[in-house]
């Protein structure tokens, strides 16, 4: 998998993914996240569509992701699997949508999103213009 | 169209997934199986080999063994492993409803190869170690 990082504009960042997302490389995704959190993005465009598979594993690296964008820090597979699964994250109830934005994810991909209860926690969009369109009319 | 069935054996580590889906989408194309089929299966044996590799094995050494044979119903797959005994068909549904501040990190894998193929058996193989199969039409 390859992971390419742009900062368009103030405060936004661009993670874009391509190849195949799994259980041997999705740390390197939330490694990119601390990055462009800790360079003061505070809206990140996740860019799916190059990706040709996704694993449960990219799911973990999307909720880390937006932990690390919420300035909390996700669990360690370190600590163990049996404490990272366990683990529900702790923020406020009933708190805004994370600020992430997914952009182009591919039919396969899409679909592991719809399935796993996922898609309707993000904003989604066909494609990163129109993701980076909607984070400025936030913004 | 071969019908013949295939196996191939890998290490349990991570870094070796993309050589088990590799073989599962090649066997299900060789099969005829239509691409939203075969992609379902890809996930599905991926989902639980990456299950088996990190709460399986753990850090232990071990090896995973899967093997496509084709029958009346569609595709056959047998994952069969030395790791604790462990059933994943056991793995109660997840909630999907959940917001993302209480969901749990991960979890999803199980869930995403049961919904993704018709069948899912397990048995404790005569000299330890686990057989995973699962069964999945070609359209």
């Amino acid at each position: 998998m390859d992971i390419t990082t742009e900062q368009p504009t103030e405060g936004v960042a661009v993670i874009a993914l391509s190849g195949e997302l799994d259980a041997s490389n999705f740390e390197s995704v939330i490694e990119a996240v601390r990055t462009i959190h800790a360079a003061g993005a505070r809206t990140l465009v996740l860019d799916l569509a190059g990706l040709t598979y996704m694993g449960s594993s990219g799911l973990v690296a999307i909720h880390a992701a937006a932990m690390v964008m919420r300035g909390e820090e996700p669990p360690s597979t370190e600590d163990g699997w049996d404490v990272f699964h366990g683990l529900g994250h702790r923020v406020e109830a009933g708190g805004e949508r994370p600020p992430i934005l997914i952009a182009g994810a591919p039919q396969n991909v899409d679909r592991v999103l719809e399935r796993t209860g996922m898609k309707r926690l993000f904003d989604t969009h066909p494609d990163r213009a129109a993701a980076l369109a909607a984070a400025a009319g936030a913004g | 169209m071969d019908d013949a069935g295939a196996t191939i054996a890998i290490d349990a580590d991570v870094r070796r997934l993309a050589d088990i889906r590799a073989f599962i989408r090649a066997r299900a194309e060789a099969a005829g199986a239509e691409p939203g089929h075969r992609d379902d299966l890809v996930q599905a044996v991926d989902e639980l080999v990456t299950n088996v590799i990190e709460h399986g094995y753990g850090e232990r050494p071990g090896r995973v063994e899967v093997e496509v044979e084709r029958a009346p119903s569609g595709l056959v797959v047998r994952i069969r492993d030395g790791a604790p005994a462990f059933d994943p068909s056991s793995v109660p549904t997840p909630r999907l409803d959940l917001p993302l501040a209480e969901r749990p990190f991960g979890g999803m894998g199980v869930h995403l190869a049961r919904t993704l193929t018709d069948a899912m058996r397990h048995r404790i193989l005569p000299d330890g170690g686990n057989e995973v199969t699962l069964e999945k039409a070609l359209n």
